[in-house]
C-alpha cells in the first residue's frame, strides 16, 4: 500500500478505466511495484481484448443461414444510393434501363391505379416472384411481370411527391447507382444485395429518402 | 454534406457489426442491426453537431436499435451454453488460439459487463459516456468493467484481483 489509497481500489481504477488513471492512482503506482505490474498486465490484456474484438469481418459475409435474409444494406448501399459524386448519368442508357423504360412504358395504365392493394393482394404478387418486400408506402398496383426470363414484381407505390413504379429484380446486377431518363420518365437502376432495384417517376428525380427506404425494404 | 456523411458511416461501418455482433451475438442479427442503425443515422444527421462525436453517437443508436430490434421482434436471447453459438465461425482468428479462447469468454461475459467494455474498448466511449448511456453511475460502469477485466484476466492467465464491495 502507498499513499491513501488501498491496492484494492486501485485495482478496481485500473481495472475500471487502465488508460485514465487520476493523480491518485497515479501516485499509489509511484510508490507500489504490485499494482504497477497489475496496470502493465492490464494495459497488456487490454491490447489482447481489442484485438478480440475486432473480429474479422470477412466472415460475417458467409451467411450464417441458408434462408433469405434480408440483405445488408448498411452503408456500401447507402453509399451508392446517396453520395452525389458516386453515380453517373449514363448516355446512352445501358440496356437494363432501356428495357425498364420500355416494360413500364408497355403498362402504362398502371400509373392510373389510385386504390391501394391490400397485404395480401401484395403478398402475392411477390410471392410469385420470390421477393420480400417491406414497405409502409401505400401499394397501388402489383404484378408479377415477365421480364429478361423472369417473374419480376412492378409495383407503383403512393408517396409524398406523387407514383412512383418499382421494379424488384432479383436477377440483375448493377455496380453502381445508374439514372437514366426517357419518354418523360426519371429512373434510377440500385444496386441492391445480390439484385437491382429500378425506380421510375414521372415528376422529376427520385429523391434519395424515397430510394433508401425502398431499397432496404428488399429481401430476396 | 451528403458525401462526407455517408463517407463516414462507411468508415465506422465494420466497428457498428463488430458491436452489434457482441451486442447480439449473432451475425446475422448484428447486420439488421446495422442496417437500421445507419437508416436512423442517415434520417437523424442533423442532430449530430460535432462530427468528433460521431462514433459514440453511433454507438448508442446501433444499442438502441438492438434494443428495439428485440423489442419489436421478439427475437430468442442467444444461449450461451449452446455450443454452437460458442462455435461461430466469426469468433475464429487465424490460427491464434489465445485469441479465441478470450473472444468465447468475452461471449460468455455477462450482458451488463460485456457491453460496458465492448462500449469503452471498442466503441472508444468514455466511462461518463457510457454511465449516461446505461443510466448507471459513473463508479458502478467502473466497477462492471473491473469485473469483466477480472474474469479476463483468468482466461489470459493472469491472477485475477481482490473485488470489491
Amino acid at each position: 500500500m502507498s499513499g491513501s489509497l488501498d491496492c484494492s481500489h486501485v485495482r478496481v481504477a485500473i481495472g475500471g478505466d487502465p488508460h485514465n488513471l487520476g493523480p491518485e492512482i497515479r501516485e499509489h503506482l509511484a510508490g507500489c511495484a504490485a499494482c504497477s505490474r497489475f496496470l502493465s498486465e492490464t494495459l497488456t490484456l487490454d491490447g489482447r481484448v481489442r484485438s478480440a474484438l475486432e473480429l474479422p469481418l470477412a466472415r460475417f459475409r458467409k451467411p450464417a443461414q441458408p434462408p433469405a435474409r434480408r440483405f445488408a444494406l448498411a452503408a456500401s448501399v447507402l453509399l451508392a444510393v446517396l453520395i452525389g459524386g458516386g453515380f453517373w448519368v449514363f448516355r446512352p442508357q445501358s440496356a437494363l434501363a432501356s428495357e425498364v423504360v420500355d416494360h413500364v412504358r408497355h403498362e402504362g395504365g398502371s400509373w392510373g391505379a389510385h386504390e391501394v392493394l391490400t397485404p395480401a393482394e401484395v403478398a402475392e404478387v411477390l410471392q410469385k416472384a420470390g421477393v420480400n418486400f417491406d414497405t409502409s408506402m401505400p401499394v397501388v398496383y402489383a404484378m408479377a411481370c415477365p421480364f429478361r426470363g423472369h417473374r419480376v414484381p412492378h409495383l407503383v407505390v403512393q408517396t409524398a411527391t406523387g407514383p412512383m413504379t418499382v421494379m424488384l429484380l432479383a436477377h440483375e446486377k448493377v455496380s453502381a447507382r445508374q439514372e437514366f431518363s426517357a419518354d418523360g420518365l426519371e429512373g434510377v437502376l440500385l444496386p441492391a444485395g445480390e439484385g437491382a432495384v429500378a425506380v421510375l417517376t414521372r415528376n422529376g428525380k427520385v429523391p434519395d429518402a424515397i430510394a433508401i427506404t425502398l431499397v432496404s425494404g428488399v429481401r430476396w | 454534406m451528403v458525401g462526407p456523411f455517408a463517407r463516414l458511416l462507411e468508415m465506422l461501418r465494420p466497428d457498428l457489426v463488430r458491436f452489434a455482433f457482441w451486442l447480439a451475438r449473432d451475425r446475422a442479427v448484428a447486420e439488421d442491426v446495422v442496417q437500421e442503425t445507419l437508416i436512423r443515422a442517415w434520417k437523424s444527421r442533423e442532430e449530430l453537431k460535432d462530427q468528433a462525436a460521431v462514433r459514440p453517437w453511433l454507438f448508442t443508436i446501433v444499442r438502441r436499435e438492438h434494443a428495439r430490434l428485440y423489442e419489436r421482434k421478439r427475437l430468442p436471447t442467444v444461449d450461451m451454453d449452446d455450443a454452437s453459438a460458442l462455435a461461430d465461425p466469426a469468433l475464429a482468428s487465424e490460427g491464434d488460439a489465445g485469441l479465441d479462447d478470450l473472444r468465447r469468454a468475452i461471449m460468455q461475459l455477462p450482458d451488463e459487463y460485456r457491453e460496458p467494455l465492448v462500449l469503452q474498448v471498442l466503441g472508444g466511449l468514455t466511462t461518463t459516456e457510457i454511465a449516461a448511456e446505461l443510466n448507471l453511475t459513473q463508479p458502478a460502469v467502473l466497477t462492471r468493467l473491473f469485473r469483466a477485466r477480472n474474469r479476463l484476466r483468468v482466461i489470459y492467465g493472469l491472477t485475477p484481483a481482490e473485488d470489491v464491495e
